[in-house]
Formats: structure tokens, sequence, C-alpha cells
């Protein structure tokens, strides 16, 4: 068939681009379920113990003003990656994604930032300086951090725990439950946009000019607010029907095992010498 | 026999503008008693089915549920509203629109939950619940992980975790695989031991007669006929007018042209 | 726009947590009060709402391609308060979720764009709007303008606090620790993609989805319309007098926290920073009109010099203080006269 070819082309045809953006988040999401179930050292920690400590070594990297502490916590992080049983496949794109997207906003900073020259690019004349070059460095290896970090607590402890650890570190119960929901209709809602993007991919041969691509969106994005709609009704009368009346009561338990108790201490002994290196240099 | 529902000269209207979802209904169900309500899509069947659960609320007339009016009025009232969630349970068409919790168990746990029961009463009921639809190895899952037929059980055991005494399905077969619907079909045929009142909107007709001993079919907002299912099967003209079959042109060996009314039986259907 | 960790300090990133709580608060007070028990599956299912359209990858004029956050459908259809929690919770979601934006950065990214924006989103298109039938053509254009001002309003403020960084954080050195470049650069580096391609995909969507509505489901149109809120919603001004307190001193308040948060912080040293001997011949390679507008930016802090300044860091911090200053003056005056309006005509 004629269509075929085109279908195939990715660049430029927006309707493919989007079924594959929403195809992705499925597969992520439903990547992180497997491996959160699955087991390994990570996956045994109390859900809490993770949570914080993902927040605290991430802090610490944001609160550190020496690059070597930073380095440090890259290594601690990268050491974390390999715990986690994540293949290097899955994350090498979101290293990469980060190294492009701060880099590209990193590397002006070596010319721009004034301060010792550390070398000149010939027949240019551009000078790089040394801080230029070290605040590129905390730029890029932060963001590389804190979104690996982000990224192994994600894959390695299921979402319903990381849920009812929000609710035992005080969370209100009511923005616990408004998360859950809304993680749970973000997949009822990938699929809908899905469906009605390949209905319409399956109608055009070849590319949609722009106006039109343009004028589909708007009236996907319509249709789907209209469903949110219609769907948050119907879903407010089944939570009625079983009892709901505006307050949410859920069950939450956890216990901390001997792993747990393993944990505590390496984080805190981690950040501890981290923030003290900050103390001793400043 | 003592009714469990009664229903006056009700009139629904979704909105000013719109026509009457529902016009001059009046029925009673008894306890104990199987009901069908037949009809095509937009017939009024599961507007009926909301009024009956207190979530819709009619424009005009009564509507009273074990000897009490059941208004918005009296569902205000945190008692009231509680014992008549714990004996009515509602099964949505749309297992997407019941399933709102991160796993089965939470699902299952949530109306407990939510009529304040404590916490070892409802581990246990929970699990009795689960055991009883053979969906205890579904526990930690997702719900919108799951296919089709799960779903429609995890939706069911939702509901019954409150044993409650009357049970409203919409749709509870559409949708689903053979296999599947004939496990909801006997599950239904099961419960409750005569008992428990079943109430049953649906346009799958072949399942009619095993899970009903009542039927009415709904037009237009209106009941136009109310017997046995066996009855109102036999009546083809009937099923023709209110779009519950429509007719059926094929050729036969012969090469003669064949028109008779199609009732979709022994196999999985859904009209859209 | 969804700010990454590392970017900004962790004071910074505190400040504006603090900054999103109050309206958080206020939000939360208020939905409950008109939405009542339907909040819970409202919300949750525009929060989703808002992070689906956030996917939607769509071609503009001129070759690019951008994508719209979303925002001000939410403000247009929901309201600011409803919109400032749905997009949040969508905010949460996407950094904790996808890597998109920080986990220390959750409170920068959800007080710029869920809070700013619902609400340059909400009073433009309500002040532009007024009591138009909700088919009018009217509301399309005021559709456009919320969606193409409530995300260049949210770009400026993050632009901003990436500006202030430098200025505040560094290192004995004078290696800036966060977000690298200063106002001048940050300003204009920020706005030319905002005023641009992601204002026009923003524009764009907004406007769409508006003229969508009004020919298949003008309902949701109703939903937040100032026609129907006339009657329940006497807050209006007075209502949320006692958040503008709040912001007013949260206004003085943010710059001071964050100054005494630099200056613990590192060595500052003025002159590394203003001594321009590296970036002068590299700043010329930018794109002229580019150039152009940093020099305005920078222009009224060159030579910003009072007594009780002792370096240059006051100068920005004052600066920076003054546009967030302005925005809320202006958000605050539009919000005065729309009500004034509103309030006119109601009493016709």
């Amino acid at each position: 068939m004629g269509g075929e070819a085109h279908h195939g082309k990715k660049r430029g045809n927006f309707v493919q681009r989007t079924i594959d953006a929403l195809a992705e988040a499925m597969e992520r999401s439903l990547y992180a379920e497997q491996l959160a179930s699955s087991r390994g050292i990570l996956q045994n920690l109390d859900p809490r113990i993770k949570l914080i400590g993902t927040l605290l070594l991430i802090a610490t990297a944001a609160s550190a003003h020496t690059i070597t502490v930073v380095i440090a916590l890259a290594v601690v992080t990268f050491g974390l990656a390999l715990l986690s049983r994540i293949s290097l496949r899955t994350l090498s794109p979101i290293w990469i994604g980060m190294f492009v997207f701060s880099g590209m906003i990193g590397l002006p900073a070596l010319f721009l930032v004034p301060g010792p020259i550390l070398a000149t690019i010939p027949w240019l004349g551009w000078h790089i300086s040394a801080t230029g070059l070290r605040s590129a460095a905390f730029l890029i290896l932060r963001s590389e951090i804190s979104i690996t970090l982000s990224f192994i607590m994600i894959t390695t402890t299921l979402w319903t725990h990381v849920l009812k650890s929000l609710r035992s570190f005080g969370i209100p119960t009511l923005i616990v439950v408004i998360l859950s929901m809304t993680y749970r209709y973000i997949f009822l809602m990938l699929q809908s946009a899905s469906d009605m993007f390949e209905a319409r991919q399956s109608r055009v041969i070849g590319k949609l000019p722009d106006n039109e691509a343009r004028r589909l969106a708007a009236a996907t994005v319509g249709v789907l607010l209209s469903k949110s709609f219609q769907l948050s009704n119907d879903v407010f009368m089944a939570m009625q029907s079983r009892g709901f009346r505006g307050e949410v009561y859920i069950l939450d338990e956890f216990t901390l095992r001997r792993n747990d108790y393993i944990a505590i201490p390496v984080i805190l002994l981690i950040c501890g010498v981290g923030f003290w290196f900050n103390y001793i240099t400043a | 026999m003592d009714a469990v529902f009664t229903v006056q000269n009700v009139n629904y209207a979704y909105s000013t503008t719109s026509d009457l979802a529902l016009n001059d209904i009046s029925l009673t169900i008894t306890q104990g008693s199987r009901v069908a309500i037949m009809g095509a899509n937009g017939s009024g069947k599961s507007t009926l089915l909301r009024i009956l659960d207190g979530l819709y609320f009619p424009q005009s007339g009564s509507v009273t549920a074990f000897d009490h009016p059941l208004d918005e009025a009296h569902l205000m009232d945190e008692a009231y509203a509680h014992a008549f969630r714990r004996r009515v349970a509602f099964v949505f068409q749309n297992p997407d629109v019941q399933l709102f919790n991160p796993t089965v168990f939470d699902e299952v746990a949530f109306g407990p939950l939510q009529l304040r029961w404590d916490k070892p009463t409802i581990i246990k009921k929970v699990a009795e619940t689960l055991d009883l639809l053979e969906i205890s190895h579904l526990r930690d899952r997702a719900p919108h992980r799951l296919s089709g037929g799960e779903k429609k059980r995890v939706a069911i055991a939702s509901v019954l975790v409150l044993d409650p005494e009357v049970i409203l399905l919409d749709e509870p077969t559409a949708a689903l695989d053979p296999k599947s619907q004939s496990r909801v079909v006997d599950f239904l045929v099961d419960w409750g031991a005569g008992k428990k009142t079943v109430v049953v909107a649906t346009h799958d007709l072949d399942t009619v007669p095993d899970i009903a001993d009542d039927a009415y079919i709904f037009k237009q907002g209106k009941i136009v006929a109310h017997d046995t299912p066996r009855n109102l099967l036999a009546n083809h003209q009937l099923l023709l007018d209110a779009n519950l079959v429509h007719a059926h042109h094929h050729y036969h060996d012969d090469g003669k042209p064949h028109s008779h009314p199609h009732l979709h039986f022994g196999h999985a259907h859904d009209h859209q | 726009m969804h700010i990454p960790d590392g970017y900004l300090s962790p004071a910074t990133c505190a400040t504006l947590f603090a900054a999103a709580t109050p309206f958080w608060y206020v939000a939360g007070q208020r939905i409950k009060k008109t939405l009542n028990m339907r909040m819970v599956p409202l919300l949750s299912v525009f929060a989703a709402f808002s992070f689906i359209i956030m996917m939607f990858n769509l071609p503009l004029p001129g070759g690019t391609t951008g994508h719209a956050t979303g925002v001000a459908i939410a403000a247009i259809v929901l309201g600011p308060w409803g919109s400032m929690i749905a997009v949040s919770v969508a905010l949460v979601i996407q950094a904790v979720f996808f890597g998109d934006g920080g986990i220390l950065a959750i409170g920068a990214n959800c007080f710029n764009m869920a809070i700013v924006g619902s609400l340059v989103a909400h009073w433009v298109y309500q002040g532009i709007a007024g009591k138009s039938p909700l088919i009018a053509s009217r509301r399309v254009i005021a559709a456009a303008l919320a969606g193409y001002l409530s995300i260049n309003v949210a770009a400026f403020i993050t632009a901003v606090e990436f500006g202030i960084q430098p200025l505040l954080f560094t290192d004995a050195a004078g290696t800036p620790l966060y977000a690298p470049y200063g106002l001048n650069i940050a300003i204009p580096a920020m706005m030319a993609g905002h005023l641009t391609i992601a204002g026009l995909a923003e524009l764009i969507v907004t406007a769409g989805v508006v003229a969508y509505l009004q020919r298949n489901d003008v309902a949701l149109l109703a939903f937040n319309a100032p026609v129907a809120t006339s009657t329940s919603n006497v807050g209006g001004w007075n209502g949320s007098r006692r958040l503008w307190l709040i912001i007013a001193a949260l206004m003085v308040l943010t710059p001071l926290g964050l100054l005494a948060a630099g200056t613990a912080w590192g060595e500052w040293s003025a002159t590394d920073l203003v001594s321009g001997t590296g970036t002068t011949p590299t700043l010329a390679q930018a794109p002229t009109g580019l150039a152009r507008l940093a020099d305005i930016w920078s222009a009224p802090l060159a030579d910003y010099n009072l007594p009780f300044v002792a370096n240059e860091q006051f100068g920005y911090i004052l600066s920076a203080m003054v546009g967030i200053g302005t925005i809320i003056l202006v958000f605050v005056l539009v919000g005065i006269i729309s009500e004034r309006l509103r309030k006119r005509n109601s009493a016709t």
C-alpha cells in the first residue's frame, strides 16, 4: 500500500509522534511496575526509607558546593543504579537525554562565566574559564544525579507503596488519594488519546498538513476534556455508591526489616559526609 | 412479599431542555426477586438503576427503599446513607469507572473503609470476597492492568464485600468474552440463594431467562411491557418495536432471501 | 520549562515551595466549598487530563514543533483554584514518574506554571471574555491571549529565578553553583523561546479547544463562567484579600530570605562577576536582537548605586523583586478592574 511507507516516517508526522510519546509513557510505567515487583536489594527496602533517602541524597547533591562532593555523590548514585537491577539500556537514554539538555544549557557557561582562563579555542579566540567549566559540571552532574535517583526510587518501589509512604509522612489523605486516582486515570486517558490518534492515522495517507494537524490536536484535546468531565461524574457516582461522602479512608501499614536498619545509617552517613565537606571547605 | 423499592410516577430529565429520560415510571421490586430491565441504548434503564441507587433524584414522583423515602435530604444523613449504601450495591457498566483504586485489594477494601468498619474485619472480609470470586491471585495487581473479565469480577467483588441485600447491575455482560460472560451469569444465578434481590439492566437477551424471573421492557423512558422473561422473549414483534432485536436478513441454500427477528443466543454481541 | 534539579539552589526551591503553600491551601479550601464531595474525582481526572496534554506535540508555523501545558485550558474550565491543584498534581507525577522537572524543584515548577500560570490565564480570559455569550468569538480570542500570556509570564518568572542564582550562590572562586547565567542572559534566552514557539503552541491549543467546546460541549465553558459564578461567588476581591496580603509579605520576604541564604553560603565576590573580560567577546556572538534585549534588562542594573547597597548583589535582588512586584501589581490591577466590571454588569 502506498500509505504504508509514509506511516513509518516519524519526522514531521505529528500524529505518529504523539502516538509514540503516549505509548512510551505506558511502556515505561509497565516496566517500572514489573521491576518494582522483582527481587533485589533496593526492591526489598522499606519504601519510606527509599523515599526519604532519595530526597536526602538529592538535597545533599544540591547543597554541595565543592565539585568533589558532587562527583562522589555521582559515583554513589551510579553504584545504586547498578544495585537496582535497572538495565543500562533503560538508564542510558535518561542519562543521555539529561546530558544533552543540561549540556546545551551549560556549554555557553564555559565561555560566559568570568574567571581564570583555562584554554582558548583556536580561530574563534573564545576563552574557557575554570569557573565556567566547573559551573557547567555542577549543572550537569546535579541534574543527572537527581534524575537517576528519582528514577531508581520509582522503578524499585511499587507506586502504591510510594503513595502509602506519603501517608506516613503526614501528607493529607486527600492529596494522596488524588495522586493515586490521577495516576490511574492517566492510563485510561493515554489509551483513549492513543485510540483517537490511531483511528485518525488509519484514515490518513501521508503527512497531515500543519493546519489540519493543529485542528486535530485541538479537537482531540476538546474530546478528551468532554470525556474527562463525564468520567469524573461517573467515578464520583461509583465512589458515592460505595459509601464515599467526601472524606476518604484508606488502610496503611508498614514494618521495618533488617535491611532497613542497615540502610538508614548508610544513607545518613553519605549525606552527613556531604554536608560536612561543605562546612570544612566553606 | 416485602417491597425493596417502590417507584411511583417518576419523571427524570438530564437537563431542563432535554427529553425525559424516564417518563412516568411506576414499578415495585420485591425482596428476593430477580428483575431484568430490558431496553435499547437510551431507553432509560441505566437512569432507573441510578435512581434506585440514590445517585440521581427524580424531578417528580417518589422512590422508597426499604420503606423509607429515598431522596437527597435523607441521604445527607450519615447513618441513613451508610445503612443504604451497605444494603444496596451497584455494578457500573464500565469497570474503568468503578475501579479507581491503586490495587485490587484497595479496591475491594474501599467500600468497607468508607463505612468505617474496623481493620481486622475489613481484611478478613476482603480476603473472603476475593476467594468467592476467585481473584485472590490478583490481590496486589493494579485494576487498570487487568483483562475485561477480571475487571468485571473485581468490580463485583468491590460491592459484594459489603454483603448487600440488593445488587443493581448495569449491562453486566457487555463487552465480555463468552467465557467471562457465562462466569458472570453463573455467579448471578447462584448468588444469594433466593434471599437477595437482583436488578439487571441489559440488552443481552440470551442471558435474561437465566438471571431473571421478572422482566420489564423499556422504550424511550417508558415501560412498554412487564411479564416473565419467557413470555416477553417469545413476543418477537414487541422486541422488534423496542429495538432489542433487528430483522436478520440472509440467504438460504435455495437462494431465496429470508428475514426473521434476530436473537443473539449463544454468542457475545455488543450493540453500540 | 520544567526546571530540573541542579538549576536552582535548595534555598530557592524551599522559598518557592513556601510561596506555593498558601495558594494550595486557599485553593483547597475554596474547592472544598464549591465542589464539595465532587472535588476528589474531578481534580484527579483533570490532573490526568493536564498530564496527557503535555504529551501532545504539535506542528507550529515555521517548521518547528512545540507542546502546550494546558494550564490555560484548565484555568478556563475549572477556574484558577481548581486548575492550580490539578496542574500541580500533574507536575508532581511528571517529576516523580517521568523525570520531567526535578524533585526539589517541584515547588518551583508548581509555583511558576500551576499557580502563576493559572491566575494569569484566569484573569486574562475572564477580563477579555467578560459577560459575552459562551459561544462568542470574543471568548476564543480571550482564550488565545490567556494561553499566550500565562505561559510567558510563567517563563518570565522562571527566568528571573534562574537569573538570580549566580548572584546569590557561588563558591569561593566565584563559580556559579547553580544556573550560571545572570538576568541579562537568562531572561532574553528564556523569553525568546516562549514568546515564539511555546507561547504559540499554548495559544493555538487554548483557542482551538475553546472553539471546539463552543461547537460541541458548551456546558464545559459554563462551568466556570462569570455568568454562573456571579450568584454563588461573592468572594472575589474581598474573599482573596487575605491571600494578597500573604503575597505582599512573600514579595518582601522572598528576596530577603534568598539573600540571607546566599550570603551564608559562599564568599561573595562581586568583582568576579562584574569583571566582564571573558564575557564581552562571546556576548557579541549572540544574535543582535538578543544582545539588545540583554542591554535593556541590564541597563537599570548597571548604574545601580544606592548608598546602603554594599555590592551589586543587592541591586540585582531589588530588580528581581521589582520585576516580580510589577507582575503581581498588574495581576492585582487586572483583578480589581475585572471585578469592578463584573459588579457593574451584574448590578444593571
